[in-house]
């Protein structure tokens, strides 16, 4: 047997795996009532299977239809680099809020980690980390360190994920986008964001 | 007749007092703005905008609203035919002949049918909307559950048949996007669901967060591995007005893209995006000549555009007369109503008159600004495709961040938003189309709703579906379209139509 389409074989799989936990998980953990009193399992359920089932067709057509055009995933790791970086991050979270770090730390330096091993393993996906770790890092440094130095960290990880950076463009960028946004969104439209780390105000 | 002359005096008394004039304006304004930048959509700017229209008199807000969604409209085909990018999702087909007449040194033109169709297809749309509600509105009085939950099954299954790429995997994905919107307390028993413990999960994910995610940090990323290179025809968009010979082409397919553009968004699941990719497969379908599409047919310019503007309009007719949103905009839009403590339904055309029509007159004129935007003015726009992508990702990134972050003031959003981004990457390059789960997604939770309460109803017998008339309509509606997609004569026509030539 030959995997004619890789699209349509892990897309099969992905849709076979979450519709599997989907459905198992609500029938191990929520009532599933009766048909004419569904319980919170019920729907799940249903429809869990269904993408089961959709995803084995799926999963089927990959061997058997013919392919058309290309059907070679393109992307800078492969499936275990993946759940391997999924894995640690979920694995330092967990550790670090069990050793007594609050939360939005043990996320940051997470994300810290991780972005560094994936660039340093995987080069190639280097917009995709950037892109994704400098959202977060914008979400947990605005309530300690104000918008400001989020706007500063969003800004200048996102850039470091494009073609080409330049300092002075960068910074000429970012003293732009943070005028504005305390100008529009903070005194014009009221939002509580802080603007300076709380150890200043 | 006589009623809907009256109730348009109402909805003109209202949309062109100077502070709703206003409102129009900035909606259009922004909406071309975004339109024209890709990689911001008016999902991204209406969920940026929503927790401000809450200082704001419900119609102006609506207005606004509406006019960043058909505004973007206009501002897409600009962006589509002089750069070959769909500035919006609803562009992408316009890219395919609008770019080679931009080639072919007709620009100019190009931008005028995109722009005069968008112009006919509203005034259309609006005439549409303003015959079609009221009736509708009386019909959707009469449903119960039962109609609700078949009604959205067809829609989501129109919207998977319409959709571009394998009918199984968009299905699979509307699966996916109805499961992920069961996240959060269940209404019927207060069970939390699939929350892990996650305090954050308990009032489910924001829809907005995951389309954000999966159309806007995901598109950021796939831009960026792509190397940077755009020909941009700025200096060839002289004689905007097409000669005798354009007008005699395009006028077919301008009605053609209006009519089938309203019809499909009319359907809950179909939009300015679905009746885009329609009207440019039926315009190659009854052309004489099917092989000059691709190289630069005026017919494949005007067909999408006036279609995604008929669409765009068309689209609100399900959510002011049902209370069902047929799209992510659409939830915005019922999202905005609730802010101002109305809920959306039938009910709101009779006791919200000013309202309903208020909004209803402003397309008509929005639609008139947009045309004086677009045209005289389009050097302006185009000016601002020359700001290099570089500048682009990193601002459109911090109101991306603003946006969701406003929400609720909460970092997990975000970190949700930066999860469903890596989703939505590896989706595009599994070729899983992410617009019917996010269709999913928002009716997840009211599908569940309806389904309960219908089998409560009929004590568990679930052939209600079918001996209900309105009910039935809609299911044999929908296992003929999946039929017909099923069979392999249409199945190949429909895979010949969206595989693209350039």
């Amino acid at each position: 047997m030959k995997i004619r389409s890789q699209k349509d074989f892990w897309s099969g799989l992905m849709f076979i795996g979450s519709g599997l936990f989907f459905a198992l998980w609500a029938m191990e953990f929520y009532q599933m009532g009766t048909a004419v009193r569904m319980g919170p399992a019920y729907f799940p359920t249903v429809l869990g299977f269904l993408l089961v089932a959709l995803g084995a067709i799926v999963l089927l057509q990959s061997v058997t239809a013919e392919p058309e055009g290309d059907q070679a995933v393109h992307t800078p790791f492969n499936i275990i680099d993946l759940l391997i970086a999924f894995g640690i991050y979920a694995v330092l979270i967990f550790l670090s809020v069990k050793s007594g770090f609050a939360s939005e730390w043990a996320i940051l330096s997470a994300t810290i980690v991780v972005s560094l091993l994936t660039m340093w393993f995987r080069p190639d996906a280097k917009p995709l980390v950037l892109i994704t770790a400098a959202t977060i890092f914008y979400g947990y440094l605005m309530k300690p360190l104000g918008l400001v130095i989020a706007t500063a960290a969003l800004v200048f990880i996102s850039a470091l994920g494009g073609h080409e950076f330049k300092w002075k463009e960068v910074s000429i960028l970012f003293i732009i986008l943070i005028l504005f946004s305390v100008l529009v969104f903070v005194k014009g439209l009221t939002l509580p964001f802080p603007i300076w780390p709380e150890y200043f105000s | 007749m006589d009623q809907i002359f009256h109730n348009l005096v109402i909805g003109f008394g209202v949309a062109v007092t100077p502070i709703n004039l206003f409102f129009a304006l900035i909606g259009c304004l922004l909406g071309t703005l975004i339109g024209v930048l890709p990689g911001i959509g008016p999902v991204a700017t209406i969920a940026m905008l929503l927790p401000i229209t809450f200082n704001l008199s419900p119609v102006g807000a609506l207005i606004m609203l509406a006019g960043i969604y058909y505004g973007a409209q206009y501002g897409g085909s600009t962006t589509a035919i002089l750069v070959n990018i769909p500035g919006e999702s609803s562009s992408v087909v316009t890219c395919l002949d609008g770019y080679q007449m931009a080639r072919q040194g007709r620009a100019g033109p190009a931008l005028a049918t995109a722009a005069i169709g968008s112009f006919f297809a509203g005034c259309v749309a609006t005439i549409i909307i303003a015959v079609a509600a009221p009736p509708l509105a009386e019909v959707a009085l009469k449903f119960g559950p039962a109609e609700y939950f078949s009604l959205m099954c067809f829609g989501l299954i129109a919207a998977t048949v319409l959709a571009h790429g394998s009918l199984i995997k968009a299905i699979a994905m509307v699966i996916w996007g109805l499961l992920f919107g069961l996240v959060g307390t269940d209404v019927n028993s207060g069970v939390l669901r699939f929350t892990f413990g996650i305090p954050e999960l308990s009032d489910g994910i924001g829809f907005v967060i995951v389309a954000m995610g999966m159309f806007g940090t995901a598109e950021i990323v796939a831009n960026l591995e792509m190397k940077e290179h755009r020909e941009i025809f700025t200096s060839k968009v002289k004689n905007l007005w097409p000669t005798k010979q354009d007008f005699k082409d395009a006028w077919g397919a301008v009605l053609r893209g209006t009519a089938l553009g309203s019809a499909l968004g009319i359907l809950p699941g179909g939009g300015a995006l679905l009746a885009s990719f329609g009207a440019y497969s039926l315009e190659k379908k009854v052309s004489k000549h099917p092989e000059k599409f691709g190289k630069g047919a005026i017919e494949g310019v005007a067909a999408p555009e006036s279609a995604n503007n008929a669409g765009a309009q068309t689209s609100f007719i399900p959510m002011l007369t049902l209370g069902i949103p047929s799209n992510a905009v659409m939830a915005l839009m019922i999202g905005a109503l609730m802010i101002q403590g109305i809920a959306p339904g039938p009910q709101v055309m009779n006791e919200k008159p000013e309202l309903f029509w208020g909004l209803i007159a402003s397309m008509w004129v929005g639609n008139l600004m947009l045309v004086i935007l677009n045209l005289p003015l389009i050097g302006m726009w185009v000016k601002l495709l020359t700001v290099p992508y570089r500048y682009l990702f990193p601002s459109i990134l911090v109101f991306m961040a603003i946006g969701v972050y406003s929400l609720s003031n909460n970092a997990f959003d975000v970190l949700i938003m930066g999860v469903f981004g890596v989703v939505g990457y590896i989706c595009a390059k599994l070729e899983c189309e992410p617009a019917p789960m996010i269709l999913g997604f928002i009716l997840g939770p009211l599908m569940e709703e309806n389904l309960r309460r219908a089998m409560l109803l009929s004590r568990g017998d679930p052939t209600v579906f079918f001996t209900k008339p309105i009910s039935a309509g809609f299911m044999i509606g929908s296992f003929i379209l999946l039929l017909i997609v099923a069979l392999p004569a249409i199945r190949k026509k429909r895979e010949e139509v969206f595989v693209e030539e350039g």
